[in-house]
């Protein structure tokens, strides 16, 4: 599928950019009236200095309007939840509890927007953190390239790509100056 | 009256050109105790015009949120850019990338994890599974950035050390309070020292910057010891300007009432004038400089002086010469200067700064007025002209007549104020300085929260460490970091922010580096640790090069901490403080419960050069010392006061006479005090010496007239104002001045002025009592 989508991306480049930004105001419209959803995925994350890539797996969960929270369950159980401006991350196996300002850390900040303003369907908030280019295709699918607006976040992460199907996230992958991130989502069972 | 003008005009000139050349100060700092011991002195100089006086702190609010950020960024900028602060704390403040570097890069000589035993393959092997679990977690991207370069975990080890425990919320740039839409600042200024006016400059600058940040309806609020410091100025400068005004108009009304003469009004300012220049003078001589406060307090003293001329001119006889009744009245008019004088021995013994310029203020003053009214004012008077105070009406007459000849009356009211204070304990004695602070307690309470807020204690308990030089204080610092850890595990203090916190001692950083292994061992170290982890061969390449740069380092000093990494050196530098050559160190102590307890345990931990101060103890001890010294000295005064009335009246019976209604008087004052439940302060005391120094006046004329006082000799000629009624002016004209200075806001004042006022009435109506009945007509 996604090599289809990159076959069909040149097509779609040269498009009428009304029509595209017809179609990206549609698919936020389509994305914000889904008030509650719960997905599974999975995120295979590539560190230079590490020979095999570390791979994760676990829940994601979104209430609207601003509350997302990433579940790892394997292979340590981990809880990062976002709510407004306040990252909580939460390590029960340690007892370790944390709240932090999602404005002190612009890095994380840059990663939870993404995804928070894309499953809020919030365009003018994506465009306040990014650079948004987006291509969609007549099946549905489509892909979202976030550029970090702010150059000392472009300096740790350059670039995310969002894409999906529909009102559905199919998957995220960060490109960090640290390594490369996959994560692969799926509806929960 | 030619020379009367010339008189007042060059009273007039001299003040302006003394006020002009020395102009009076209204800052605290002259007037405070300087401490006990070299330790306390150091603690005093520094809460007076250290480092921390320089701290302004600000609250922004009255706006939305996103308002109250972007005020709050731009009034930072504009901070930043005037130049005038050493540091500008606010949401935007965090160390820039070259200061990160810079710390990265000194971290194993920073970092108390440096520890030969840290580099073994078995101390390396969980630290390198901690990492790897790290990176699976959200943690992962400042893991990735750091953790190959420090898997022992020394910088972000380091990072959590000193990010503290502040409680601010930090967003859109700013610092808000906790739970409110309150946007807080803060900003130290440039140097050191509490003067003045370069707070108010510092003020100044800090409300331009806030103004420029186009508020709005936002509102800024401004705290630290430079605002208290600029709102006590005020106050007393308020206070002094309305009582200098408002008690001459008093005065001079109730003098133009009683002699209906303008003339009277110029010939009562001569000797006023004469000794508020004189005191002045002889203060701003001896000090350098005269406190606003001893110029209020001081001038309000020399109020005694207005009751010279009063005397003189109502004593003097028909037949005599204005000169020969100066010259007559001298000997009991110089007796009372001197005795006053004499009075205020316990103030310049007590050695408590302000009180002593009071004392000479006023001493050089009275002198001074005595002098001008017998040499100066006969010479002003036109020949033949003839002053005199209007009758009193019949009822206070006969009241007065009434009054004397009643020494059971006083005895009775003596001895009922001895059972006051016998029963109530006397009045308490007020510990606390801050009560006789004049700043609002809502200014107080708003640093307070403000200080809460931002997470930044009142320096309250702390050490003092040194002096010495700047390696050994950071070396006692970490000594007593070592010392003061089972402290804090028994509960006695919770923590200590100690400057070796921040910066270790050369020494340490020494030891640190011979702590790092070569890089051969390391390796060795590295790779049996790594075995059978996912690591890249090469993954650690960067930690091994900066253990062995880090070998090689030149240990830092403050200097050097300070231009490499200067937003964390501003958490340093107030805790290390130069003077002259030496450097003191200070580690407040956060989580005091029981400052004597932990004094106790401080002195048990036997560390050279590591002192434990509380600062409100320290001051109680500081006030009871001087409270002490100023009673033994009032004791003295005393005792010269009641020889030089005996030498003076040629008897220690007549002393003794003369003084009765003195110690009369403060007795009676302090069992009002007692009833009143009015803590006494050390001002207080003084103010019972000016009270004793009035009551001598009173004493010595009411005596006068009832023709046993030498210098009298004859019973009262009838057309002439009986004594008391002339001693009634002035007691009038006393209570006016006195009972104004009780309205005041200013503490000290208002203690002053209500002691004196009770005192004045009582000594009046005591001395009144213990006189012998007037003369029949």
């Amino acid at each position: 599928m996604r090599r289809r989508l990159l076959l069909a991306a040149p097509l779609l480049a040269v498009g009428p950019a009304r029509a595209q930004e017809e179609e990206l105001a549609q698919l936020m419209r389509a994305l914000a009236s889904v008030r509650e959803r719960r997905d599974r995925f999975t995120e295979a994350r590539a560190i230079p200095e590490l020979d095999v890539p570390l791979a994760n797996e676990g829940t994601l969960a979104w209430t609207a309007p601003d509350r997302l929270e990433k579940h790892t369950t394997w292979p340590i159980d981990e809880r990062l939840t976002v709510a407004g401006g306040v990252l909580t991350y939460e390590r029960a196996d340690r007892g370790i509890r944390r709240e932090f300002s999602l404005a002190e850390q612009p890095e994380m900040q840059a990663l939870v927007e993404a995804i928070r303003g894309t499953l809020a369907g919030d365009l003018p908030a994506l465009r306040r953190h990014y650079e948004v280019a987006f291509e969609g295709r007549h099946d549905g699918a489509w892909r979202m390239t976030l550029e970090p607006s702010s150059a000392r976040v472009r300096a740790a992460v350059q670039r995310i790509l969002v894409t999906g199907e529909g009102a559905r996230l199919t998957g995220v992958d960060t490109e960090s100056s640290n390594g490369a991130d996959r994560m692969r989502i799926s509806p929960a069972p | 009256m030619r020379r009367l003008l010339a008189a007042l005009l060059f009273l007039a000139v001299a003040g302006g050109l003394l006020a002009w050349r020395v102009p009076p100060r209204a800052d605290l700092v002259e007037f405070l105790p300087a401490g006990r011991t070299p330790a306390s002195a150091f603690l005093f100089r520094e809460l007076q015009s250290g480092a921390a006086t320089t701290l302004l702190l600000a609250a922004i609010e009255g706006a939305p949120r996103a308002e109250l950020a972007r005020i709050s960024r731009e009034t930072a900028a504009g901070l930043r850019a005037s130049g005038r602060f050493a540091l500008v704390g606010d949401g935007s403040l965090r160390p820039s990338e070259a200061e990160q570097e810079f710390l990265f890069r000194h971290r194993y000589l920073l970092s108390p994890e440096t520890r030969p035993e840290a580099f073994t393959a078995g101390a390396l092997r969980p630290k390198l599974e901690a990492l790897l679990d790290g990176l699976r977690s959200a943690a992962s991207p400042l893991l990735a950035r750091f953790g190959f370069a420090d898997p022992t975990g020394a910088f972000l080890g380091l990072a959590a050390t000193w990010l503290g425990d502040s409680r601010v919320e930090s967003a859109d740039g700013a610092w808000f309070a906790p739970g409110r839409d309150r946007v807080l600042l803060v900003a130290r200024g440039q140097g050191a020292g509490l003067d003045a006016e370069v707070q108010r400059a510092a003020m100044d600058a800090f409300r331009a910057a806030f103004e420029a940040a186009r508020p709005g309806p936002a509102r800024l609020l401004l705290s630290g010891p430079g605002v208290f410091a600029a709102a006590a100025a005020a106050q007393i400068r308020g206070d002094v300007e309305m009582i200098t005004l408002a008690s001459a108009a008093l005065l001079a009304a109730f003098l133009f009432w009683r002699f209906r003469s303008w003339l009277l009004l110029g010939l009562v300012a001569v000797p006023l004038g004469a000794a508020t220049v004189a005191g002045y003078a002889a203060a701003a001589a001896a000090f350098g400089s005269v406190h606003a406060i001893s110029l209020g307090f001081g001038m309000t003293m020399l109020g005694v002086t207005v009751d010279y001329p009063i005397l003189l001119l109502t004593l003097r006889r028909p037949e005599e010469s204005l000169g020969e009744a100066a010259a007559r009245i001298w000997p009991t008019l110089r007796l009372a200067a001197v005795a006053a004088a004499a009075g205020l021995l316990a103030m310049l013994g007590s050695g408590l700064p302000g009180l002593v310029q009071i004392g000479v203020f006023a001493g050089a003053g009275l002198l001074a007025g005595a002098a001008t009214t017998r040499w100066l004012l006969p010479r002003l008077v036109p020949e033949g002209t003839r002053l005199a105070a209007r009758p009193l009406p019949a009822w206070i007459g006969r009241g007065l007549a009434g009054l004397r000849g009643h020494p059971r009356w006083a005895l009775g009211a003596v001895a009922a104020a001895v059972a006051v204070l016998v029963a109530t304990g006397g009045p308490p004695w007020q510990r606390d300085l801050a009560a006789l602070s004049p700043i609002p307690a809502a200014q107080q309470a708003l640093d307070a929260e403000l200080r809460g807020q931002l997470g930044a204690p009142d320096v309250r308990s702390l050490f003092v460490l040194g002096p010495g030089a700047e390696g050994e204080v950071l070396a006692r610092s970490e000594a007593l970091s070592a010392a003061a850890a089972p402290l804090i595990a028994r509960g006695l203090l919770g923590g200590l922010d100690l400057p070796s916190r921040y910066l270790p001692s050369p020494g340490l950083q020494r030891e640190r580096q011979a702590a790092l292994p070569e890089a051969g061992a390391l390796a060795g170290a590295l790779a049996a640790a790594a075995e059978g982890l996912p690591f890249r061969p090469n993954a650690f390449a960067r930690f091994l090069a900066a253990v062995e740069e880090s070998r090689a380092l030149a240990p830092l000093d403050a200097a050097a901490f300070a231009e490499g990494a200067p937003v964390v050196s501003a958490r340093l530098s107030p805790l290390l403080s130069r003077h002259g050559g030496e450097v003191w160190g200070i580690a407040p102590a956060s989580g005091v419960a029981d400052p004597l307890a932990l004094e106790a345990a401080a002195r048990g931990l036997g560390l050279p050069g590591v002192l434990f101060l509380d600062v409100k103890l320290e001051m109680e001890r500081l006030l009871a010392d001087y409270g002490r010294t100023t009673l033994r000295w009032a004791l003295a005064g005393a005792v010269l006061v009641l020889a030089l009335l005996a030498a003076g009246l040629r008897g220690l019976r007549a002393g003794l006479r003369v003084a009765a209604p003195i110690g009369g008087a403060v007795l009676v004052v302090l069992a009002v005090l007692a009833l009143a439940g009015e803590a006494v302060s050390l001002f207080h005391l003084a103010a019972l010496l000016l009270l004793a120094g009035l009551a001598i006046d009173y004493s010595l004329f009411l005596g006068l007239r009832s023709g046993r006082a030498p210098g009298s000799g004859q019973p009262t000629p009838t057309g002439v104002d009986d004594g008391s009624g002339a001693v009634l002016t002035c007691a009038i004209a006393t209570l006016l001045t006195f009972g104004l200075l009780a309205l005041c806001d200013t503490p000290v004042l208002r203690g002053i002025g209500l002691t004196v006022a009770l005192g004045v009435a009582a000594a009046f109506l005591l001395a009144g009592a213990f006189s012998a009945p007037a003369a029949r007509r």
